[in-house]
């Protein structure tokens, strides 16, 4: 089923839904809702660092480049209104716990500027 | 200080529009603010004008205005400038409320649900101001004033997307249009039953005779959906929109029956708001059904957003509709506290601003960006903060707080008036 949750921008980023966890992302000065977990083994993306060029998250656990575009493609749906956020999450067992939290975002610090030598 | 039955008129104040800088756009924080009410009332007399407008009691001897007010080189005026000042009213809206992630039918549904849940279980916060107010009446009258903006000239701006051919949407569409317009009886015509429940309370009826007292959040929310209706690549907006205002409309006229028997007990004709809280649940459920969720599926995930904005965007411009009226009928009926309050904090005011009156000046209303404590220095005069409550009298000496977006028309009683107009930081 969907569950719809609202939180505060000014307060909250992290949206915990049962085991899972999900963080506030800006990306081209739009705030998306995008799941905390690398598609390789589930590194926490929020603690990944953006590559030079902007593009794509450098995963923390083993530095997989996950794409910025493909990331909002997947986000959650959100509606920002003002510093209000309502976010629908879809296929969430009715007694799943969800609540929302702050927490740091490194993924949202600007690229990180050192020499790019993985890519 | 009410507009005759001449919809072709309506006070500017153009000395006090002159104040306004439109190159700079309004923000979100703004819609309440004498830069919005000034452009508000512009561009609402626009898009009116794209409307038919005729005086009940005939032409007669406005036949001159009538030719004027759709002239073409007013016309033409309009056409130059009104994108700009849509611009200039609405370009915040693209940045105050953001649709982002991968919607679903489902997702959309879900967000609308509880969009007009929310809505439901909330308070008004203008008729929790009617209730609490000193002078309910008045503070009634005012809430019906800014519902007045909109019902008698009821579903104009509904009527510019039943044009063109878009399938069974359309047709559901006009369903609610046929309601509104009474099936063709004018007797049922959502306008004359709201024009009786004026006259229920000895108002007038006919087109903007309030003008002067519309507020600027009330004219934002009426001009919105103009804005989304003129211009059919906001039809998905408009969609969205509508289907929000249908839905929240049926438990906000049982809120404002409840509150009104409260206030007048039988002695208002609420037979509009029942009409309302009856037919709007059927329009809430057919706006959802056969045009928000109808138009997602067949026309896919692409105009999905676009509804969702709409949705979004009038559920912001509810609250502020909401939200101006209550400040406005608080500040009306506690005005002897704001008097108390501008003698107290006159002292240390920046520059004043010299205004002079004379009976037989135009009578105008108008609000400003920031405070303002109001000291009459010459005469007596009259303090208008509500349509059809008693004035304040201010004789010489006599200051009052006017807080940032507080609509008021001053009416000179002597031969010669002043006051002064001093920007302060005492809210």
């Amino acid at each position: 089923m969907d569950r719809v949750v609202t939180m505060d921008l000014r307060q909250h980023n992290t949206v915990l839904v049962g085991h899972d966890r999900f963080f506030v992302f800006r990306a081209d000065n739009q705030l998306q809702l995008v799941r905390d977990s690398c598609p390789h083994r589930g590194g926490p993306l929020s603690l990944a660092r953006l590559t030079p060029d902007g593009r794509r998250l450098s995963c923390p656990w083993h530095g997989t480049r996950v794409g910025v575009a493909a990331l909002r493609r997947t986000a959650v749906p959100m509606v920002r209104s003002g510093d209000q956020a309502t976010v629908v999450l879809s296929a969430v067992a009715a007694d799943a716990p969800v609540s929302v939290i702050r927490r740091r975002i490194l993924a949202n610090l600007p690229p990180e500027r050192q020499c790019d030598t993985t890519a | 200080m009410l507009h005759g039955p001449n919809p072709y008129r309506r006070m500017l104040m153009p000395d006090a529009v002159a104040e306004v800088e439109f190159h700079r756009p309004l923000a979100a924080g703004e819609v309440t603010s004498w830069r919005s009410l000034a452009a508000h009332r512009l561009l609402g007399t626009f898009y009116e004008a794209d409307t038919v407008l005729l005086p009940e009691q005939g032409l007669a001897d406005l036949r001159a205005d009538f030719d004027l007010f759709y002239s073409e080189e007013l016309r033409r005026l309009r056409e130059a400038s009104i994108s700009d000042l849509e611009r200039f009213a609405y370009s915040f809206l693209a940045t105050e409320v953001d649709i982002t992630g991968a919607w679903t039918i489902d997702a959309l549904d879900a967000y609308f649900q509880h969009a007009a849940t929310v809505s439901e279980q909330g308070e008004s916060a203008a008729l929790t101001a009617i209730a609490q107010a000193r002078r309910p009446e008045v503070a009634a009258d005012t809430y019906l004033v800014q519902l007045a903006l909109d019902g008698l000239t009821e579903a104009s701006a509904m009527s510019k997307n039943l044009g063109g051919a878009y399938g069974p949407e359309q047709s559901a569409l006009f369903k609610i249009f046929i309601d509104e317009f009474g099936y063709g009886v004018y007797e049922s015509k959502h306008t004359t039953i709201f024009a009786k429940m004026l006259r229920s309370r000895a108002m007038a009826t006919h087109v903007h005779a309030y003008w002067n007292f519309y507020l600027a959040g009330p004219l934002a929310t009426n001009n919105y959906y103009y804005y989304l209706s003129r211009d059919h690549a906001k039809f998905f907006r408009y969609a969205g929109a509508v289907t929000y205002a249908e839905r929240v409309f049926a438990p906000g006229f049982v809120k404002m029956i409840k509150t009104y028997q409260a206030v007048f007990g039988d002695d208002i004709d609420l037979h509009y708001c029942a009409e309302h809280a009856h037919i709007d649940e059927h329009h809430g459920r057919i706006t959802r059904e056969q045009v928000l969720l109808a138009l997602a599926e067949r026309h896919g995930a692409s105009v999905v957003p676009e509804l969702i904005r709409g949705i979004a965007e009038a559920e912001l411009f509810g609250r502020w509709f909401e939200d101006d009226t209550a400040a406005q009928i608080r500040w009306s009926d506690a005005i002897d506290r704001y008097r108390e309050r501008g003698a107290a904090a006159l002292s240390g005011g920046g520059e004043p601003r010299r205004v002079e009156l004379t009976p037989v000046s135009p009578f105008g209303t108008r609000s400003h960006d920031g405070a303002m404590i109001l000291v009459l220095t010459e005469g007596e005069a009259d303090l208008v903060t509500s349509a059809t409550g008693e004035p304040d009298r201010l004789g010489r000496g006599d200051a009052v707080l006017v807080p940032a977006g507080r609509t008021y028309g001053v009416r000179a009683i002597s031969p010669r008036c002043g006051y002064d107009l001093h920007p302060t930081t005492a809210e």
